[in-house]
C-alpha cells in the first residue's frame, strides 16, 4: 500500500476529485437499498406491510385519544395496480400535521420515548406512502377530520425523495360521513400472493385487539371482526432509561443535553429509578473508578520507632514548643484511635486539630506548615523517608507488615508462611515507590501491583499463587483502601471525555437500581386474552397467562401468552402460533423469531400433547400465542418481523407458556378421564342391557331395570326417588371417590309440598313447587332428602354441580 | 331324552342366571367368584385323596368392560345350554365357538377358543354341573379300551352291549364323550393298563398283552382326555382294578400320569369325579432306565425346567417322586417306551411289564 499512499500524497487534487463524486444519499436511495430491512421487498409483501403500516398507526392514533378503533381496511384492484385504503375513527390529525406525518420519513413522536407503541421509528406509514409512489407514481390521498371540525381536509402529496419534505399537490376542504378520523388510499404495485398472510394478519389483530372492530375488504374476500370489550388498553406512560439500559452513544448525548450541572442531578433528573440515595451509590462507584482510592495503612503506635508524633514534632517549626507539642501529641493520639488511615484522612485530622491548636495558642498553622505536618506523618505511617534510612531488606518494614496480615487473611493454610511473606515483601515497594505519595490507586493499579507481584513470588519462591487467591488479594485490599472525597467532575466535564463518560455508564451498570417501573407497558392482561382468542377460535378450551414486568437493558418488558384447544381449531398438523408485539402482529419470518424457537423447545408432551421427536412445534388442535409488550421490543431487523434471541425474554416466553399450559394439561387429564369414563360408560350401556334383557329371557322374569347398577359401577352419584305413601323420598349415593356437592331441585306440580327436610327451600311459580335443597355427600356416602307431597303430584327434578358423566338420576 | 341329570343341569344354569338378575334388581354390581386356577391354589384334600383348589378366588365383575364382557359372554352362553338341555341336543366345544358369531351382539362373542373353553369351565365350577352334563364335548374323542369287560352304552340310538375284545376290532372299544352313558355288566379284568402312546398301546395289542394278563389296556393319546380319565376312575372305583400308568419315562409324560392320578390344575374342580388317587406309575422310571441300560436322549433345557417344576408342585411332593425327579437331573437322560425294543418286539410284553407288575405287587 505504500505506493498508493504516495501517490495520494503526491496528488493534491485526489480529495477533490472524490470529493465530486459524494453526495447526499436521498431519501428514495435510502428506501431502495433498505426495502427489504423495512418490509417491502416484493408486491406481495409489500402490500402486507403497508396494510399493517396503516393499521398500527390507526390503532395506536384511536387509543391514544381513547376512541375504541374502529378500522376499515379496502384492497381494490386498480388496473395494473392495487389501491390500499385504510380508515380508522382516531382523533384525526391537523391541518398543519398531517402532510409531515405522511409525507416525511423519520417524523415521529415516538423515537425519542420510552413508551409501548406498536410503531416505534415513524418510519412505517411514511415508507408505505414512499412505496406507492415510487411503485406507482400516484400521490397518496388523505383524508382527515378531526374531531368537531365541520368539514374533513383531503390531501394528495407525494414525497420529495431529495429533500425528504412532503409535497402537496392538492389540498382542499371536503366532506366525509365519519365525524372524526382519518382515512388514506394508495396505489402501489402489489400482488395478493401473501393472502395467507394477510389474512392472519387481520385475524390476529383482531385476537389481541378485542376493543377494536376491524373489517377487511379484499377482492375475493370480506372478514369482519366485532368487538368484544369496550376496555380500551391502559393508557400508557411514557418513562426515562433505566439507568441498567443506556449506551455509551446514548449516555455520551444525554450528558451534553442536559441542564444538570451536577452528575447527581443529572442522574436523577435524566433517568427513571433514581433518587438521591441511588445517585450516591452511582457516584461512589464512578468515584472509585474515575480517581481510584487510597490505600489505608496501620498508624504506628506510640511504641513503635516510627513515633507519629516526633515527626510531626521534627516537621512543625517555629510554632512555640508547646504548641508544637500539644499539636503533635493530639494528631498522635487521635491516630491511635484508626484502625487504619488514609492520606486524606490524615490530611483532615491535621486540619482538625491545627484549626484547634491555632485557636487555643493563638499562633498560625499556615497550609506549608499544614502540608509538612501531613507528609511527616503520612511518612511516619508508611514508614518512609524523611531520615529513616532503612536498609534494603527492612523497607516499608510497615507497609509488609500489614500487608502480610492481609494476604494472610484471605490466603488458605495451604500457603506456608514463606510464600505468603514473600508476596508482602514485593508488593510492599509497588505501593511505597509509587509515583502518588498519597497511594492512590484504582483497583486496576492493585490489580497489576498483586500480578506482579504474585508472578515473581512464583518465579523465585517456587511458590503457586492462583487467580482466585489473587483476586482475593485484590479484594481485601481494595476494600482496606479508603474511597476518596474528591467531588466527582461535572457534567460536561465528564461527557467530554469519554473515558470517563464510560466510567460513568460502567458505575451505573454496576449499581443496585429497582427494576423500571411497568405503568409505561399495556399488557392485553390474561382475561382478554382469552376473551380475544374466544372471539376467534371455536375451542373447547381456552388459558392465558400474564407474567410481571421483568426487565432487558433498561427496557421493562411483560410477556403474555394463551392457549386454545380443540373444539373446531384444525386438528390435523402442527399447531398454530400467534406472535405478538406490543399488539402487533408478526406473521413473517416465523423460524427466526425467539418465541418460535422456545416453543419449539418447551416439552409439550409433558403437558399431554402430541409433540414428534419431543420437541418442535407440536401437533393437534392448539393454538398457541405469545404477546410481548416492551417499550423497546428486540426485533431482529428494522421491518420487525422476529424477537431477538434475548435470553432474559426468552426465559419469560418459556415461563408465561408453560404457565397457561399447565391449565392445558389439567384439561386434557380431567378431559381423557373423563373420555375413558364416557367410553366405559358407553360400552356397559351396551353390554349391561343386553345382559339383562338376555337374564330377562332366560329367567323368565320381569323386564330389569339397570341404572342402579349402572350408576354404582360407574362411581357415579345416584339419585333416586322413591315414593311412600304421602311421602317423596330422595336418595343421594355418591359411589365415587372425592365429595360431590349438588344442589337438588325437584319441581313438584299439582299439590304443594309440605315437611320438607334440611336446608330445603321451598318457592311456588306459576302453580309449580321448587323444592331445593344444597347438600355435600362425602365419598362413599348416602343423604337423603324428603318432603310430603299429596298422591297427584308430578315431579321434575334437576341436580346442578355435577358433570352429567358423573351422575345417574332416577328419579 | 330328556334325563334328570339334564334338568338338574338346566335348573343349576338357570340359577346362576338368577343370580345374576337379582344382583341387577338390587342395584348391585353382577359379580362371579372363580376359584383361581394356578398352580399355588390347589391344595390337597385329606378325606378325598385328590388335588382340589384352595380358597383363592377371582372376581368376574361386570365393574370393568371386560368383566362386563366375560359375564355378558356368560349368560349368553347360559342361554345357548339351556337351550340346547330342552332340545336335548350337543355340541362341541368348537362350536360353541363358532356359534357365538351367530350371536346378534358383538360383545357376546368369543374372541377364541381358548376363551369359550375357559368360560364352560367357569359355568361348570359355579353350576357345580359337568359339561357333559351341559352336553358339551370336546372336538376329539375319548380314548379307547381293550380287554375282558362287557359294557352297555346308552347311545342315541339305543343301548347297545359291548364286549371289549369280542365285539370289537383291533382298535378297541372307543369311549365315547360322557362315559356316565356307560354301564358295566361284567369283565374278567385283573387290572387296568393306561398306555401314554398309540404306538405301545398297538404293541401290546398285537402280542396279546390284554388277552395274556387280563389287562384292560386304555390308550391316553397324550394329555387323557376327561372322559378316558372319568372311565378310568370308574373301572377302579366300580370294578375294584389297580390301575398302573404305562407312558415315556421323561417330565411330560409324569404330567400325563399326574393328571390320571391326581388331577390336572384346570379341572381341579372335578377331581374328585376324574382323578384316580391309587394309580401307579409302571414306568418308564429313570430307575429303569438305568436298571434296564435302555437307550436315551440328554436331557433338553425345557425338560430340566418342566422336572423342576415338578419337584414345586404339590402333586408330585411325594418320596417316589422327589428320589425318580431327582435320579433323572441327576443322570441327564430320558427314554421312550419304545426304547424297550432295543431288547426285541416282546421284550416289553415278555419281561419288563410282569416284571414291573410283580415288583408292584399286581400280579
Amino acid at each position: 500500500m505504500t505506493s498508493h499512499q504516495s501517490q495520494l500524497g503526491g496528488s493534491e487534487g485526489i480529495a477533490e476529485e472524490l470529493a465530486e463524486s459524494q453526495r447526499s444519499i436521498s431519501i428514495a436511495e435510502f428506501f431502495e437499498k433498505n426495502k427489504h430491512m423495512l418490509g417491502f421487498d416484493s408486491g406481495a409483501r409489500g402490500l402486507v406491510t403497508a396494510v399493517k403500516e396503516a393499521v398500527d398507526n390507526a390503532l395506536d392514533a384511536c387509543e391514544e385519544a381513547g376512541i375504541a378503533p374502529d378500522v376499515y381496511v379496502e384492497i381494490q384492484e386498480a388496473g395494473d395496480y392495487y389501491r390500499l385504503i385504510v380508515e380508522d375513527n382516531g382523533p384525526g390529525i391537523t391541518k398543519e400535521q398531517l402532510p409531515k406525518v405522511f409525507g416525511k420519513l423519520l417524523y415521529g413522536s415516538r423515537f425519542h420515548k420510552r413508551e409501548q407503541n406498536r410503531g416505534q421509528q415513524g418510519i412505517g406509514i411514511s415508507a408505505a406512502v414512499l412505496y406507492s409512489q415510487l411503485t406507482s407514481g400516484k400521490p397518496a390521498k388523505v383524508t382527515s377530520r378531526t374531531q368537531g371540525s365541520a368539514d374533513a381536509e383531503y390531501f394528495e402529496l407525494i414525497i420529495d425523495t431529495d429533500t425528504n419534505e412532503p409535497e402537496i399537490d392538492v389540498e382542499e376542504t371536503t366532506s366525509w360521513e365519519r365525524p372524526h378520523g382519518t382515512r388514506i388510499e394508495l396505489e402501489m404495485e402489489a400482488n395478493m400472493r401473501a393472502r395467507n398472510q394477510l389474512h392472519d394478519y387481520i385475524k390476529h389483530t383482531a385476537v389481541v385487539n378485542p376493543h377494536a372492530r376491524i373489517e377487511l375488504r379484499e377482492p375475493s374476500e370480506h372478514m369482519k371482526y366485532e368487538r368484544v370489550t369496550d376496555q380500551l388498553p391502559e393508557e400508557t406512560e411514557e418513562i426515562r432509561p433505566h439507568p441498567h439500559g443506556v449506551e455509551l452513544g446514548t449516555l455520551i448525548k444525554m450528558l451534553d443535553a442536559t441542564d444538570s450541572y451536577s452528575v447527581s442531578g443529572f442522574l436523577q433528573g435524566e433517568f427513571t429509578r433514581v433518587g438521591g440515595k441511588t445517585a450516591d451509590s452511582v457516584i461512589d462507584n464512578f468515584r472509585d473508578r474515575h480517581y481510584g482510592r487510597e490505600m489505608a495503612w496501620t498508624p504506628p503506635k506510640a511504641h513503635e520507632d516510627a513515633d507519629v508524633a516526633r515527626a510531626l514534632d521534627a516537621a512543625v517549626a517555629n510554632k512555640g514548643a508547646d504548641a508544637t507539642a500539644e499539636f503533635a501529641d493530639r494528631v498522635s493520639d487521635a491516630l491511635d484511635g484508626y484502625e487504619r488511615v488514609a492520606h486524606h484522612e490524615l490530611a483532615a485530622l491535621v486540619d482538625d486539630v491545627a484549626d484547634d491548636v491555632e485557636e487555643k495558642h493563638d499562633t498560625t498553622f499556615g497550609s506549608t506548615v499544614r502540608e509538612n505536618a501531613v507528609e511527616a506523618g503520612w511518612n511516619a505511617v508508611v514508614g518512609a523517608g524523611n531520615g529513616v534510612d532503612a536498609a534494603d531488606d527492612q523497607e516499608y518494614e510497615r507497609l509488609r507488615a500489614d500487608l502480610y496480615g492481609m494476604i494472610d487473611e484471605v490466603t488458605t493454610t495451604q500457603k506456608d508462611d514463606a510464600t505468603i511473606q514473600g508476596l508482602a515483601d514485593r508488593l510492599a515497594p509497588k505501593f511505597g515507590d509509587a509515583e502518588d505519595h498519597r497511594h492512590r490507586f484504582t483497583r486496576d493499579e492493585i490489580r497489576e501491583f498483586v500480578r506482579r507481584a504474585a508472578d515473581a513470588t512464583e518465579e523465585y519462591d517456587d511458590a503457586t499463587f492462583g487467580e482466585t487467591a489473587r483476586e482475593n488479594v485484590v479484594e481485601i485490599i481494595w476494600e482496606a483502601a479508603e474511597r476518596v472525597p474528591d467531588e466527582p467532575p461535572n457534567v460536561n466535564e465528564i461527557g467530554d471525555d469519554r473515558d470517563v463518560s464510560s466510567q460513568l455508564m460502567e458505575a451505573m451498570r454496576e449499581t443496585d437500581i429497582i427494576s423500571p417501573p411497568t405503568d409505561c407497558l399495556a399488557p392485553i392482561n390474561a382475561e382478554l386474552i382469552e376473551e380475544g382468542l374466544r372471539k376467534e377460535y371455536d375451542a373447547d378450551f381456552f388459558a392465558a397467562s400474564t407474567r410481571d414486568a421483568s426487565v432487558h437493558g433498561g427496557d421493562p418488558f411483560i410477556v403474555e401468552a394463551g392457549l386454545a384447544y380443540g373444539g373446531d381449531v384444525e386438528a390435523e398438523g402442527k399447531a398454530e402460533v400467534m406472535r405478538f408485539a406490543n399488539r402487533v402482529p408478526l406473521v413473517y419470518q416465523r423460524g427466526a423469531c425467539a418465541t418460535t424457537d422456545v416453543v419449539k423447545n418447551i416439552n409439550w408432551r409433558n403437558y399431554n400433547l402430541d409433540q414428534p421427536g419431543g420437541s418442535g412445534i407440536p401437533n393437534g388442535p392448539v393454538v398457541i400465542m405469545v404477546h410481548i409488550a416492551s417499550t423497546n421490543v428486540p426485533f431482529t431487523s428494522e421491518s420487525k418481523d422476529a424477537v431477538a434471541n434475548v435470553p432474559e425474554l426468552e426465559s419469560e416466553i418459556e415461563l408465561a407458556m408453560r404457565e397457561a399450559a399447565r391449565e392445558l394439561k389439567s384439561f386434557l387429564k380431567k378431559r381423557r378421564s373423563m373420555q375413558q369414563r364416557r367410553e366405559k360408560q358407553d360400552k356397559l350401556a351396551t353390554i349391561l342391557p343386553e345382559m339383562a334383557e338376555k337374564l330377562t329371557q332366560v329367567t323368565g322374569s320381569d323386564e330389569l331395570d339397570i341404572d342402579d347398577t349402572l350408576a354404582r359401577i360407574m362411581n357415579n352419584v345416584l339419585v333416586e326417588r322413591e315414593r311412600d305413601g304421602d311421602t317423596v323420598r330422595l336418595t343421594i349415593e355418591n359411589n365415587s371417590d372425592r365429595a360431590a356437592d349438588v344442589e337438588i331441585t325437584d319441581i313438584v306440580a299439582g299439590s304443594e309440598p309440605v315437611l320438607a327436610n334440611g336446608d330445603a327451600s321451598v318457592v311456588e311459580m306459576d302453580g309449580e313447587w321448587f323444592v331445593k335443597w344444597s347438600t355435600s355427600v362425602s365419598s362413599g356416602d348416602e343423604t337423603t332428602l324428603e318432603y310430603d307431597v299429596g298422591d297427584d303430584a308430578e315431579f321434575e327434578i334437576s341436580v346442578e354441580g355435577l358433570e352429567s358423566e358423573r351422575l345417574t338420576i332416577d328419579a | 331324552m330328556s334325563t334328570d341329570t339334564d334338568a338338574d343341569a338346566r335348573e343349576q344354569l338357570i340359577d346362576l342366571a338368577e343370580e345374576f338378575y337379582e344382583q341387577f334388581e338390587d342395584g348391585d354390581v353382577p359379580t362371579m367368584q372363580i376359584p383361581t386356577r394356578t398352580k399355588s391354589n390347589i391344595e390337597y384334600d385329606e378325606d378325598k385323596n385328590v388335588w382340589v383348589y384352595g380358597d383363592r378366588e377371582s372376581t368376574r365383575t361386570a365393574k370393568t368392560i371386560s368383566g362386563a364382557e366375560k359375564l355378558l359372554k356368560a349368560t349368553y352362553t347360559i342361554d345357548f345350554l339351556a337351550g340346547q338341555l330342552d332340545d336335548d341336543r350337543s355340541s362341541t366345544l368348537r362350536e360353541l365357538y363358532y356359534l357365538s358369531e351367530s350371536w346378534d351382539l358383538d360383545e357376546a362373542q368369543f374372541n377364541s377358543q381358548d376363551e369359550s373353553n375357559n368360560l364352560i369351565e367357569d359355568l361348570e365350577i359355579v353350576s357345580e354341573v359337568k359339561r357333559e352334563d351341559f352336553h358339551m364335548r370336546p372336538e376329539e374323542s375319548g380314548a379307547k379300551i381293550m380287554g375282558p369287560l362287557l359294557l352297555r352304552e346308552q347311545t342315541n340310538r339305543g343301548d347297545r352291549e359291548i364286549h371289549c375284545q369280542d365285539d370289537v376290532g383291533q382298535g378297541g372299544y372307543q369311549i365315547p364323550n360322557n362315559p356316565d352313558t356307560i354301564e358295566f355288566l361284567d369283565n374278567d379284568a385283573e387290572f387296568v393298563l393306561c398306555v401314554e402312546t398309540g404306538g405301545m398301546r398297538d404293541r401290546l395289542v398285537e402280542n396279546g398283552f390284554d388277552d395274556e394278563y387280563d389287562a384292560l389296556v386304555v390308550h391316553l393319546g397324550g394329555q387323557p382326555a376327561r372322559a378316558t380319565r372319568r372311565i378310568t376312575k370308574r373301572l377302579h372305583d366300580e370294578l375294584d382294578l389297580p390301575v398302573v400308568v404305562f407312558a415315556d419315562g421323561d417330565p411330560w409324560s409324569y404330567r400325563i400320569y399326574g393328571s390320571v392320578a391326581y388331577g390336572s390344575i384346570k379341572s381341579a374342580h372335578l377331581s374328585e369325579y376324574l382323578a384316580t388317587p391309587e394309580a401307579q406309575y409302571i414306568g418308564i422310571q429313570p430307575e429303569d432306565i438305568v436298571e434296564y441300560d435302555l437307550p436315551t436322549d440328554p436331557l433338553s433345557d425345557s425338560d430340566v425346567n418342566a422336572l423342576e417344576s415338578e419337584l414345586e408342585d404339590p402333586r408330585f411332593q411325594t418320596d417316589y417322586w422327589e428320589e425318580q425327579i431327582e435320579l433323572q437331573l441327576d443322570i441327564g437322560k430320558k427314554s421312550e417306551q419304545q426304547s424297550l425294543a432295543s431288547y426285541g418286539l416282546d421284550f416289553v410284553t415278555d419281561t419288563y411289564l410282569p416284571e414291573r407288575l410283580e415288583e408292584m405287587g399286581i400280579l
